[in-house]
């Protein structure tokens, strides 16, 4: 488990991370977000200890950081790029390398992840040589070849075409399966909901909101759901649950009150009408961001 | 210690393999060898083949005599140096056997003659006619042979006794000489300073210089594309420095060694002065504290730099401290005695090229060599330090580049 315990960043009299706290556990996939400049890059920068924080403490397994952490993490920067003029294979074997690994397993797993990345090919090639996208997958292999604990991914789908944006989504869902510890950090609010199971959104260095993500869409929601059905619909307005309905002939629009569940409520109408559709209006992720941007102060 | 080597595997063979780097192993060399002995080979050239002169003398006072003596001077295999050819006839006059003569240099058949005219007792003029203006060597030797024979008629005609006219026309030569500790005495001549001091320190710069830019290129390039972050995320900076130091360190030594073999190659031959590997240890030893001084400045300042722009700002000004020593070595030369060449003696920037320079022109006293090597190693580890708290914060800032304020506070830190 990663634990994050009141986490403060200065540099000269400008705070980048104001007292931040949280904690992602194996298998999860954490979604850090925030507008531009909000702090996510100095929080990620001080969990893989390229710099100190002012206070505030940071525990891997019950642990501080020490040296030993440097093999367990995986970082993938926002800013790509590597070596241009060295090949393929040396990049990747050095910096496995610089984690750890020994020049075999290095060389085994490296080859494992060129065919599974489909770049085995330019194995020998100059980075400099390779598409931008296959550079990037170049740097993904870096990030995960030598199979750390905590992945750090920040923006991992830019710059990949559709295609390989879903042979990343899959990957990283199978990594988290298989225990790891995933920090993602991205503007793509549509993928952070699809993957995330926790998010933690910040803006101008404090936490804005935090937590499992059915929990934050629910506080956020207004309890909405839609319904088409078949047979005599008027029972419906007088409900108590019901707080507000726009009823048609087969087609209602219901607001529930707070306490109220959505299934629950199915459950209760299902046995009087004969039901189509159902489904719960959720504020999307990226609207819920949109929202708390534009009300947090200044 | 993995990781160190891991840092330092990796900068040596990705820079060893640089066509840059294959590109000033070869020329560094061939450029240095070049300037050095342009002026031999254009001047000693000829020396490998016998040449032939023509003579005039229609008084017929000198020609034998200078025939004589100039047929004793020899190049390398035992052959004459010159090949005197008479030119000077009874039937032609003085203004026919010079046409002929003429035709003759310009033609190639002879290199070029000797125009003796003896116009009586005191008068007499001597002109070397060749296509160019000539070797200065030949010059100094048809000078020497005329005037020892001049001399000798003339003592002869006052009937001087012959052992005292040998005497007379007998020339000393006065042969400087340095003594060492031991007693050795060695013959210092222009080619083995060059050889042992300049030619050290000139390489010493251009690896500096070389391996510093390249130094500083591949730091920018790491900080630009944020490699730097997963370097550091995976090793500490000190590990990242010391194996960067030690990787672009064994590469210094690979040129050095390269180097060398080709030194040792030419050594004793015509090219090499068989003595300017006398003090060898000594000069390889502050040659290699000098590279690893400048190393270690070289990463602390090369990790504030953000652009290429800079980069190669900073590599110039740096190169400035280098230059100096070369710039002076013609006085120190001189002087080596001198005050300023003692304080230059105990500064780290200076002490390794000037230490290199005075090795090979004086017998240096051992507390002073013991004392600057301190002086060396103390810098060397002071460098280290304060370098890698300069980089530590460096390598991480992006954007404006500190000032000397804001170095200092790193280095507190």
């Amino acid at each position: 488990m990663l634990k994050v315990e009141n986490l403060t960043k200065e540099f000269k009299g400008v705070t980048a991370v104001k007292d931040l706290s949280f904690s992602v556990e194996q298998g999860k996939i954490f979604g850090l977000l925030g507008p531009n400049g909000a702090g996510k890059t100095t929080t990620i920068r001080t969990i893989i200890n390229v710099i100190k924080p002012t206070t505030g403490k940071i525990y891997f397994d019950d642990k501080p950081l020490t040296e030993s952490f440097f093999n367990q993490v995986g970082y993938l920067p926002e800013e790509r790029g590597l070596y241009k003029k060295s090949k393929v294979v040396d990049v990747i074997l050095y910096l496995a390398e610089i984690k750890g690994m020994t020049i075999p397993d290095a060389k085994n797993k490296a080859q494992s992840w060129l065919r599974k990345f489909e770049i085995e090919h330019y194995r020998n090639k100059k980075i400099e040589e390779l598409s931008k996208g296959n550079q990037q997958k170049v740097q993904f292999i870096s990030a995960i070849i030598h199979e750390p604990k905590l992945l750090i991914l920040d923006e991992p789908f830019s710059g990949f075409d559709p295609i390989n944006q879903q042979f990343i989504k899959e990957l990283i869902l199978s990594l988290a399966k298989s225990g790891k510890i995933i920090i993602l950090s991205t503007h793509q609010m549509e993928t952070a909901e699809r993957l995330c199971t926790d998010i933690l959104l910040i803006n101008k260095g404090l936490e804005i909101c935090s937590g499992l993500l059915p929990n934050v869409k629910k506080t956020f929601g207004s309890n909405l759901i839609k319904i088409e059905y078949s047979g005599d619909g008027s029972f419906l307005n007088s409900l108590p649950e019901v707080k507000h309905i726009d009823n048609y002939s087969n087609y209602a629009e219901i607001q529930l009150e707070d306490n109220i569940y959505p299934h629950d409520f199915l459950r209760k109408i299902v046995p009087v009408i004969d039901i189509k559709y159902f489904s719960v209006i959720e504020p999307s992720l990226n609207k819920i961001f949109i929202d708390l941007i534009k009300q947090s102060p200044n | 210690m993995n990781k160190i080597f891991a840092v330092a595997k990796w900068e040596y063979l990705e820079k060893v393999k640089t066509k840059t780097f294959i590109i000033s192993l070869i020329l560094t060399p061939a450029i240095i060898i070049g300037f050095a002995l342009a002026p031999t080979f254009l001047s000693g050239q000829s020396e490998n083949s016998t040449k032939a002169i023509g003579i005039i003398d229609t008084s017929g006072l000198f020609i034998n005599g200078v025939k004589d003596g100039l047929e004793t001077y020899r190049i390398k295999n035992n052959q004459p140096t010159y090949l005197l050819i008479n030119l000077t006839s009874r039937t032609q006059d003085q203004n026919e056997l010079k046409s002929s003569a003429d035709s003759a240099v310009i033609s190639g058949q002879l290199d070029g003659y000797l125009l003796i005219n003896y116009g009586g007792t005191d008068s007499v003029s001597v002109e070397y006619l060749s296509k160019n203006i000539g070797n200065y060597k030949d010059i100094n030797n048809f000078d020497n042979t005329f005037n020892k024979v001049q001399l000798e008629i003339k003592l002869n005609e006052e009937n001087i006794n012959p052992k005292i006219a040998k005497y007379l026309s007998e020339k000393t030569e006065i042969k400087p000489k340095i003594i060492d500790g031991k007693g050795k005495e060695s013959k210092p001549d222009f080619l083995t300073v060059f050889f042992t001091s300049f030619i050290f320190i000139i390489l010493l710069m251009m690896m500096i210089l070389s391996s510093g830019g390249m130094l500083i290129r591949n730091l920018v390039e790491e900080k630009s594309n944020r490699l730097i972050e997963i370097l550091v995320s995976s090793c500490s900076p000190n590990q990242l420095l010391t194996g960067k130091v030690l990787g672009l360190s064994s590469l210094g030594l690979t040129q050095v060694i390269i180097w060398g073999v080709i030194g040792f190659a030419l050594a004793g031959t015509s090219t090499i002065p068989g003595n300017a590997f006398n003090n060898i240890i000594p000069i390889l030893i502050y040659f290699v504290l000098g590279f690893v001084f400048y190393t270690a400045i070289f990463v602390g300042i090369g990790s504030i730099v953000t652009t290429e722009q800079e980069a190669q700002q900073i590599t110039s000004y740096l190169s400035l401290t280098l230059v100096l020593p070369i710039a002076i070595s013609v006085p120190a030369i001189e002087h080596p005695d001198s005050l300023f060449v003692h304080i230059l003696s105990y500064i780290p920037f200076t002490i390794p090229s000037i230490m290199i320079l005075r090795f090979n022109i004086e017998t240096i006293p051992f507390s002073e060599i013991l004392v600057t090597l301190i002086i060396m190693i103390v810098s060397i580890y002071l460098a280290i330090v304060g370098s890698s708290k300069i980089f530590r914060i460096g390598i991480l800032s992006y954007g404006k580049r500190p000032s000397i304020k804001e170095l200092i506070n790193w280095i507190r830190e």
